[in-house]
């Protein structure tokens, strides 16, 4: 279960930014903070870099001169059981990264592809349970009630699901069909609670504070000072939220991967390739410590950036 | 008070029906017909009727989760006559795949699983609030940043990857220790203790990193609370503080979490139990999902998910223990 | 002096008494290694990563469990030991003959040995081999070899014992002789009384359809003493089973000790590191990464290789658009590049390349290639041009079902590649493993291929191609002709050589049959997979079964040495 305690950190760190009902830290003070922080120049840096590969996968393909479903027999020896020439899995000039045993296909090229769907899938699953989630939290933390009881009842229904075995079985039992969609589907529907449970927590808070009441003194509608008042102070919690939300997604999609209910060969996943890789371990390491290697490197880096964050809208805005 | 745990008895009990509603309702819908399963290779449509029948496949949608429902508490029949099955108190399914009651399943599996879960936890308590209250209260310093990052890294990788690496790095390469077997404790103690050692290390590497962050987070902020600036004006020295004033605020949360996270290992470590090979009920999970073998799925689910509610309840009523305000919100 | 002399004389004399003692209890062990005598006494252990399907043997129908079945069950015939044609050889087991038939072969009459008995100790009659096939046609449990049922004569509404009583077609004129009358003439039914579901039970006991998949009684040399589902079975021996009376089961080892749900790659270390109770071990093939590390000398002296006996192919479902054209199934057999699925599945070690539909452990078989290519790696050039012949210049499309493991999906992806490149597209059904035979063994759910296997159920061609390209033997549901072959030319010359009595001449006819099919192409033999085992270092008497799917033969395996 190796995303649910990222998902649950989040949840249990009550304090996602403190609200202090003062004008939210500008930009630019934040990202000169965080410029000064080495770790997260390096995370950044990767975190680029892996969007790139993903974004420009088919040029590396059309460079190195292999498609992600290209075979070749010659890399690999038939007498051997399938295993990779050459040592460290089969690195040579012709593949970067080796090969994958049993059909030679270039494993940089793979990584490249495979990047390209784990951060869709968790990006998609970033932006949908994160707009439902504050939709959801703010109008349970803001109107109460009825609303907040209903809202709060299917949260901790949704979240005392045992969420791991029933998106497996789930998965497991529905058609192949457009597997990409239905893991973001999926994932969104376990994983937007996680998000409103702070969103709602924290707009309770504001709802008491003066600027609020002011406004309500004022003679403001609910929605205009939802949006208004509330929201512009929650956007440090939201940004957290989601840049913690994408490494746990991308961790959550690997998971199901490996365990053969995520993204369907012969589509490239980090989590599905780490699950080939299962089997050759002991003879060719190389092929499970790439895809781990870069799977680990994009959640690290995601998680560094948005503890970050963190941190810096919250100094920011205690500090103001 | 009484009224409050009666309420959160009863809340437990909703959600708990809802999801054996839920997930029935899932499988009813979207599973294959189990009895072309069982019919096998050499089949006829009399056949598959004579199974549906003897399953009761052919009730309406309500009966059919009436049964299963009645079935848990007072055990149910399948079938009538000279083949008829009985699945005794509680029944939580029979599969019709491997001739059991699941139930029977389960139990013969828990003992692994609960050696893990109780295994783990030890250490994860340990390392996690050990390193946590050691980052806090050396903020700043190396040993914090030290901390901190194998925390970082303990969340970030996946359980199955180091998984994987640990099995790689010490049996495969090192030798140091043999492949993970199912043996217990009475049959033979160091095989035992071996077979452990990896799957504890791995399930409390995780747990550890994701607790000892939350558990620095929490006690940095209770000791810049005013209280705690109070007792130390009042002269009171660093440990005494630490273990009197702050320790009990940070940890309640962690309480709550713990309750969850072991109870849902109690569920079982499917990951985990899968890549070491150990026959708990979290590869019993995966083994049926991956034969379909339903019944089995639904039974485990079940019980996965009574074990987090009644664990959340139970910490919920011990919340209102610990933490005084809790008891004066609600009164 | 003297006394010195003899005390030191005795304490010499002591120490090589003790020595010789000692020798002698070491000198238990065998010579010849893995394939050398095994010794009497010791538990054989079995790693297995999944259960046996079932302890009934009405209900088991595959290599895994037939081989077990050996070990506990006795029927009149059974296959023979050995390697290659010595193992799947039809030889006497409780009867004393092959059998005798009538002059058209209808009717059949076999007599049983003396001194042959259940676990319990009570004798083994005719009346308890008639009673084992009438219960194993009941419905609820009749989904194991299906041979009785096509080939005994029986009312057309009989449901076995339990529903319909006995059945008169069966006599038993005393204890010891056994007639069956069959509905057609059968030259081979020797082989038919050889299959599981006629295995002897006691006729007057309180055996139900659901009491021996829970706690069989035993026939043969060994009984059943623990059970526990996906984890442990152990096997003990039946003191009843007289060695005199049996000459095909060697019956080495005391008792035997499975161990199931172990993953494949742990079993395979387990068996690479020849640890403590690993060295009385056997497990099954080893995966393909394993391959290159049993390369050892140390290892390879303990390794078993043997064909599967089987074949995997990909049957092309005749009735779809598009594969209804032969010319398109002829394109397809070009295009497919065997070398890749052949990597796929592991390499040469693991596989041999297919292009027959018969394998060579069948008997009759004939070697042919009616769609040669270099290398077998395809023709993509010659295939286009077939297709644009076919009127599918562009290229064509189509549907492969295909099971959720990763062998199968590794063979899978070799066949989309190398059919890309004759511009022939093709979609993955990924079905899981579970459901998979029911999917493509049901008519309207299947899509336009599979990949699928195939095993004789004894060493003829009668076994294998009527029931994956007979026209009569395309069932709604668990259909195996999943390629719904339903040529005239093809079911008529069926029936032609199921009449011959000359088995020879039968065995020859159903090869030349083989060739006549592949005509056709309704299906892209692909593979001949093949057993690797590596067995503990203190294994004898192992070899690969060609009638067990390659697997070690139970019956005559045991340990080298029990120290």
């Amino acid at each position: 279960m190796s995303t649910v305690p990222s998902e649950l950190a989040v949840e249990t760190e009550p304090k996602g930014v403190l609200p202090t009902g003062s004008a939210p830290t500008p930009a630019r003070r934040v990202i000169t903070t965080l410029r000064k922080s080495p770790a997260v120049v390096v995370s950044v840096c990767i975190i680029v870099f892996i969007v790139l590969l993903a974004v420009f996968a088919p040029v590396l393909s059309a460079i190195t001169g292999w498609g992600p479903y290209d075979y070749d027999p010659s890399a690999i020896d038939s007498d051997l059981g399938g295993i990779p020439i050459g040592p460290l899995g089969g690195i040579s000039a012709e593949h970067w990264l080796g090969v994958e045993p049993g059909n030679g296909r270039d494993i940089l090229v793979r990584v490249a592809y495979g990047a390209r769907v784990s951060l869709m899938i968790a990006v998609s699953a970033t932006l949908i349970t994160t707009t439902f989630g504050v939709i959801m939290g703010m109008i349970a933390g803001f109107f109460g009630g009825l609303a907040d009881q209903v809202i709060s009842r299917v949260m901790d229904f949704l979240m005392a699901f045992p969420s791991l075995i029933f998106m497996i079985a789930l998965l497991s039992a529905l058609p192949a069909g457009n597997r990409p969609a239905l893991l973001v589907l999926v994932l969104s529907i376990f994983g937007w609670p996680y998000t409103a449970r702070v969103i709602r927590g924290q707009t309770m808070s504001l709802r008491n504070s003066e600027f609020v009441e002011a406004a309500r003194a004022s003679g403001a509608r609910p929605l205009k000072i939802a949006f208004r008042e509330v929201l512009p102070n929650l956007r440090g919690t939201i940004i957290v939220l989601a840049t913690l939300a994408v490494p746990s997604y991308i961790g959550t999609e690997a998971g199901l991967s490996f365990l053969g209910v995520g993204v369907m060969p012969p589509t490239p996943s980090w989590g599905q390739m780490i699950s080939t890789a299962v089997g050759w371990y002991a003879v060719d390491p190389m092929f499970f410590l790439i895809p781990g290697t870069f799977l680990f490197l994009t959640v690290f880096s995601f998680t560094v950036l948005g503890d970050n964050l963190r941190r810096v809208l919250d100094a920011g805005d205690a500090a103001s | 008070m009484t009224l409050t745990i009666l309420r959160r008895v009863l809340a437990a009990v909703g959600v708990l029906l809802l999801i054996s509603l839920f997930t029935f309702l899932i499988f009813f819908w979207l599973s294959p017909d189990p009895a072309v399963q069982i019919c096998g290779k050499t089949c006829t449509p009399e056949r598959i009727d004579q199974i549906r029948t003897q399953l009761g496949l052919n009730l309406p949608f309500w009966e059919q989760y009436w049964q299963f429902l009645s079935g848990i508490f007072t055990g149910r029949t399948y079938g009538e006559g000279a083949a008829a099955i009985d699945c005794a108190a509680p029944c939580l399914g029979f599969s019709f795949q491997t001739n059991e009651s699941v139930t029977d399943m389960i139990v013969a599996r828990m003992p692994v699983s609960v050696t893990l879960a109780i295994g783990a936890a030890l250490l994860w308590l340990l390392a996690g609030i050990g390193g946590g209250l050691l980052s806090a209260v050396k903020q700043g310093t190396g040993w914090d940043r030290g901390v901190m990052m194998t925390a970082l890294a303990g969340i970030s990788l996946p359980n199955y990857f180091v998984a994987l690496l640990l099995q790689y790095l010490l049996v495969v390469q090192l030798r140091w220790l043999p492949f993970p077997q199912s043996v217990t404790f009475a049959e033979d103690p160091l095989l035992w203790f071996q077979s452990y050692l990896m799957p504890w290390l791995v399930l409390a590497f995780g747990y550890a990193a994701m607790y000892s962050r939350i558990v620095r987070t929490n006690v940095i902020d209770t000791l810049g609370q005013n209280f705690m600036r109070t007792a130390r004006a009042k002269g009171l020295d660093g440990p005494i503080v630490l273990r009197r004033h702050a320790l009990r605020p940070s940890l309640t949360p962690v309480v709550t979490l713990f309750g969850m996270d072991f109870a849902g290992l109690l569920g079982g470590a499917l990951i985990t139990e899968t890549v070491f090979g150990l026959n708990g009920v979290g590869k019993l999970t995966a083994d049926s999902i991956a034969k379909n073998d339903q019944p089995v799925i639904m039974g485990v689910t079940l019980l996965a998910a009574a074990l987090v509610v009644v664990a959340n309840m139970l910490v919920d009523v011990a919340y209102t223990y610990l933490d005084p305000r809790v008891r004066v919100k609600s009164a | 002096m003297k006394k010195r002399t003899a005390f030191l004389g005795l304490a010499i004399a002591t120490s090589l008494a003790l020595v010789g003692c000692t020798a002698s209890n070491t000198g238990s062990g065998s010579s010849g290694g893995v394939s050398g005598e095994p010794v009497e006494g010791g538990t054989l252990h079995v790693l297995q990563n999944t259960d046996f399907s079932h302890l009934d043997p009405a209900q088991g129908f595959d290599g895994g469990v037939n081989n077990f079945y050996r070990l506990i069950y006795r029927t009149l015939t059974t296959q023979g030991v050995g390697e290659g044609a010595k193992g799947t050889e039809i030889v006497p087991d409780l009867a004393t003959d092959t059998g005798t038939p009538n002059e058209d072969a209808t009717e059949w009459t076999f007599t049983l040995q003396d001194d042959i008995f259940f676990e319990d100790g009570t004798p083994i009659t005719s009346a308890d081999v008639k009673f084992g096939v009438e219960r194993s046609l009941d419905p609820s449990i009749s989904i194991g070899s299906p041979y009785a049922k096509i080939v005994l004569d029986m009312p057309e509404d009989y449901q076995g014992y339990y529903i319909s009583g006995p059945l008169d077609t069966i006599e038993t004129p005393d204890e010891k002789t056994i007639v069956f009358h069959l509905n057609q003439p059968y030259a081979d039914f020797a082989a038919v009384v050889g299959q599981a579901p006629f295995t002897p039970f006691p006729a007057d006991g309180d055996v139900t359809t659901t009491s021996i998949d829970q706690q069989p009684i035993a026939s043969g040399p060994y009984r059943v003493t623990e059970y526990q589902r996906g984890s442990t079975l152990v096997l003990e021996r039946n003191e009843y089973w007289d060695a005199a009376t049996d000459d095909v089961r060697t019956a080495a080892p005391d008792s035997f000790e499975w161990t199931f749900g172990l993953d494949a790659a742990t079993i395979d270390e387990r068996m690479i590191a020849d640890q403590g109770a690993d060295q009385d071990a056997i497990a099954g093939s080893v995966q393909a990464a394993s391959i290159s590390r049993i390369q050892t000398p140390a290892i390879q002296e303990r390794t078993i290789q043997g064909l599967q006996g089987c074949t995997t192919y990909m049957p092309l479902n005749t009735t779809k658009p598009g594969m209804d054209d032969p010319l398109v199934r002829q394109a397809i057999n070009l295009a497919v590049d065997k070398q890749a699925v052949k990597d796929g599945t592991g390499g040469s070690q693991l596989a041999d390349i297919a292009t027959t539909m018969m394998p060579p452990t069948v008997a009759g078989f004939a070697e042919f290639d009616l769609y040669p290519s270099e290398d077998s790696k395809g023709d993509p050039e010659a295939a286009k041009a077939l297709l644009a012949e076919a009127g599918y210049p562009d290229g064509f499309e189509f549907t492969l079902d295909i099971r959720n493991n990763p062998k199968m999906q590794a063979q899978a992806e070799a066949i989309q590649q190398a059919l890309a490149k004759a511009d022939i597209t093709v979609d993955f059904n990924l079905i899981d493993s579970a459901t998979f035979y029911e999917v493509i063994g049901t008519t309207s759910q299947q899509h336009d291929a599979a990949i699928t296997g195939w095993c004789p159920d004894w060493a003829s061609g009668a076994t294998f191609l009527p029931p994956i390209f007979e026209g009569t033997q395309i069932f709604e549901k668990g259909n195996s002709n999943v390629a719904q072959l339903n040529d005239p030319a093809v079911n008529q010359r069926m029936t032609e050589i199921r009449a011959m009595t000359d088995v020879d001449e039968a065995n020859a006819a159903w090869g030349a049959l083989d060739e006549q099919i592949m005509e056709l192409a309704p299906a892209v033999p692909l593979l001949f997979e093949k057993a690797v085992m590596v067995v503990g270092s203190n294994i004898a008497g192992a070899y690969a079964h060609a009638g067990f799917s390659g697997g070690i033969d139970y019956v005559s395996v045991g340990l080298a040495s029990t120290d």
